[in-house]
């Protein structure tokens, strides 16, 4: 038998580094097919043999700060754990669809980097991997190799460079205000960090706020994760806005804000913002990539509130629903992934028809639609639940409310997508189910979605607050009863009203149109007034420079042109005030300069070097006597 | 929409914001109102998002969905 305590801790991310480092070696056929799923294994074992609380030995100093690269605690240890199950999946995933040892090589460092940012026991270390998981991301959208994807992924990486300045500025400027960098929280709980009010807040705020997609800094997320490849996809919607929520469990729990004299818990506000915003706009939706985009964001509401409530039954919620949310949306983007890969069409429109053709899909896409829409025996209905179970007693009921339409919502969008998508009867369309590489993830994905939402104990036994956790009845009569109405009724009004819904080939503006307003307004300020300005700068420059080589050449003639042109510049403002006593001056200077100007420069004589290195020791003499002198008389 | 599809839709409306009054004026005045929330929450949700879809669909740009 293998002792697990034995084995000593390692940071997950190495694991995934260093096999995304020798993938070139394998080639691109079976082995390292075998090679990837090996590595994937390994990284489970890697997660699941982590102790907590972490033996030493993955802290360096660096220039004095202690940077942590290993802090294991609960918190940590549940995202590590459905990280490593997801990217198992979407690692087994992609060698049904990837070619390129690139697009294996981005996923396994934005898998490793994501992993790395949630083990990480300081700012510091988060932010170093928060920035590779930017840009290792940013190599799944452009493998897509469109014009599309290209330009996507531009604004993608703006968004995230300016949220990673934001962060950085944030942590820098919260270090010289509190000397707080580490985010070991000690025994009471999960986020204890200190965060002082002030800018370093609000940007800190604002850093965490771009990868948890915020409202309005959401927009990087439907516009770049549409583009990205059919793997890529499924990898990026499980890792950047669920670190984002981690961080934000990390730093601002039940953060508040003063209003009128009381305290607002404005982040779980911003969650239910989150919520209604997502959902809404994901009706409105053809792409069905993009339709689960915007699915992610209002999710991720639910995820923030629960975080924002800061109970800890409503960051037991909000954490339950990063771990479910992770099984299901990947599933969701498995599923449309597979359905693109056969059809090699992304819209609503032009979809239906592929319940006979693609059952596999048909059944775990389903599963997974059941499960985000929250319908009981489904791992989505257990966390959701107690997300709007916590806002219920913190008697938050705006937000209750704003969660139980976001609930309809969801339903209703799922019921659009599946039925558009299979159900819809679709002569023209020609399809054969997805590779076996796909399908398997899919359909352990699709079990874990059930399982945990019929043993729900199984999730409740490694939440942060294990004990309160089981102290919720998920399903309760009366929870379940009107939860079951709400679906009922929801299906109900779908099937009686769905032409007003119906998929249509208009694009929806969402507030992305404003900054790329803004974005060509700021190239055109470049290109007009500005480049104008850079021009008479550079006019001005060269005269100076102009006036400099005369100056060198004839100093007696630039030093008149000189003092011709300042009396003339000087004088001009003023001549109408003075006419008498100055017109006369003015004019002689006038004169003298366009006199001046006219003649010919003539180089002076020239000296020979040695005359020149007698005139400077003789000045040097002159001037050390002054010193001396200075010094005396002192 | 043809006439046909909009008379069917009118009478659903009709239909359902008639039920959900009822609901509402039950659930407010029976002691058993926990049992009807579901309901009510779902239809007036449904509402809620068809009138933002219409409500939205203002803004929307014919044409293929792309940048």
């Amino acid at each position: 038998m293998i002792d697990i305590s034995s084995i000593p801790n390692i940071p997950p991310a190495l694991i995934y580094f260093a096999g995304a480092a020798l993938i070139p070696l394998f080639g691109k056929g079976r082995v390292r097919k075998i090679y990837l799923i090996i590595l994937a294994a390994l990284g489970l074992i890697g997660v699941a043999v982590l102790k907590s609380p972490a033996p030493g030995g993955w802290e360096f100093s660096v220039s004095g700060f202690e940077l942590i690269f290993l802090y294991v605690d609960r918190l940590s240890l549940i995202m590590g754990y459905i990280f490593a199950i997801i990217g198992a999946a979407a690692i087994v995933y992609s060698l049904g669809v990837v070619k390129e040892n690139g697009e294996f090589v981005c996923g396994l460092v934005y898998l490793g980097s994501a992993l790395g940012a949630v083990f990480a026991g300081d700012l510091f270390t988060l932010y170093i991997f928060w920035e590779i998981m930017a840009f290792s991301s940013l190599g799944l959208i452009w493998y897509s190799r469109t014009e599309r994807a290209t330009n996507a992924g531009m604004r993608y990486i703006l968004f995230h460079l300016f949220g990673g300045c934001a962060l950085l500025a944030g942590i820098i400027i919260n270090y010289m205000s509190t000397g707080a960098i580490s985010m070991v929280p000690g025994e009471s709980g999960i986020g204890h960090f200190f965060v002082e009010s002030g800018i370093g807040y609000f940007l800190l705020l604002i850093g965490i706020g771009v990868n948890t997609a915020f409202i309005p800094l959401h927009t990087w997320l439907p516009d770049a994760y549409p583009k990205a490849t059919i793997a890529g996809a499924v990898f990026m919607c499980v890792f950047t806005t669920k670190t984002g929520v981690y961080a934000l469990a990390r730093t601002f729990p039940g953060a508040e804000l003063s209003l009128f004299g009381n305290g607002i818990p404005f982040v779980a506000y911003i969650g239910g913002v989150m919520c209604l915003y997502g959902v809404i706009f994901a009706l409105l939706q053809n792409d069905v990539r993009k339709l689960l985009s915007y699915h992610i964001i209002s999710q991720v509401g639910y995820m923030v509130a629960g975080v924002g409530i800061g109970t800890y039954i409503g960051i037991n919620g909000g954490i339950a629903h990063v771990f479910n949310h992770i099984l299901y949306k990947a599933l969701l983007f498995m599923c449309m992934g597979s359905v693109i890969y056969a059809t090699g069409r992304n819209n609503l429109t032009e979809l239906g028809g592929l319940a006979k053709k693609m059952p596999v899909t048909m059944i775990t896409c389903v599963i997974a639609a059941l499960s985000i829409s929250g319908v009981v025996g489904f791992n989505g209905y257990v966390s959701k639940g107690m997300v709007i179970h916590a806002a219920e007693l913190s008697h938050m009921h705006i937000l209750t409310l704003a969660l139980m339409l976001g609930s309809v919502g969801t339903f209703l969008s799922f019921l659009k997508l599946t039925y558009f998508t299979f159900f819809r009867r679709n002569d023209e369309i020609e399809a054969r189910e997805a590779p076996l590489f796909m399908l398997i993830p899919m359909s352990v994905t699709a079990f874990l979605c059930v399982a945990f939402g019929v043993y729900p104990k199984m999730l409740y036994e490694i939440l942060p607050y294990r004990e309160v956790a089981l102290q919720y009845h998920a399903f309760a009569v009366g929870h379940t009863l009107s939860t079951l109405e709400l679906l009922a009724m929801t299906a109900f009004m779908f099937f009686s009203l769905r032409i007003l819904i119906m998929p249509h080939d208009r694009i929806t503006y969402d507030i992305d149109y404003l900054y790329r307003k803004a974005g060509r307004g700021f190239i055109w300020f470049c290109e007009h007034p500005l480049a104008r300005f850079a021009v008479g700068v550079e006019r001005v420059v060269l005269r100076i420079a102009d006036y400099f080589v005369m100056f060198g050449k004839n100093p007696l003639r630039g030093t008149r042109v000189m003092i011709d042109t300042v009396g003339v510049a000087l004088l001009k403002p003023v001549i109408f005030v003075f006419n008498l006593v100055i017109q006369p001056v003015y004019k002689y200077y006038e004169r003298d300069l366009e006199a001046v100007k006219m003649r010919p420069v003539e180089e002076m004589g020239k000296m020979s070097i040695g005359t020149g290195l007698l005139l400077i020791l003789l000045f040097f003499a002159l001037y050390l006597i002054a010193m001396l002198l200075h010094g005396w008389l002192a | 929409m043809n006439r046909k599809v909009l008379r069917g839709l009118l009478i659903i409306i009709a239909s359902v914001v008639l039920v959900v009054s009822a609901m509402f004026v039950f659930v407010i005045h029976s002691e058993h109102s926990e049992l009807f929330t579901g309901v009510l929450y779902g239809t007036i949700g449904v509402l809620f998002f068809v009138v933002m879809a219409k409500i939205l669909s203002l803004i929307q740009k014919e044409g293929k969905q792309d940048d």
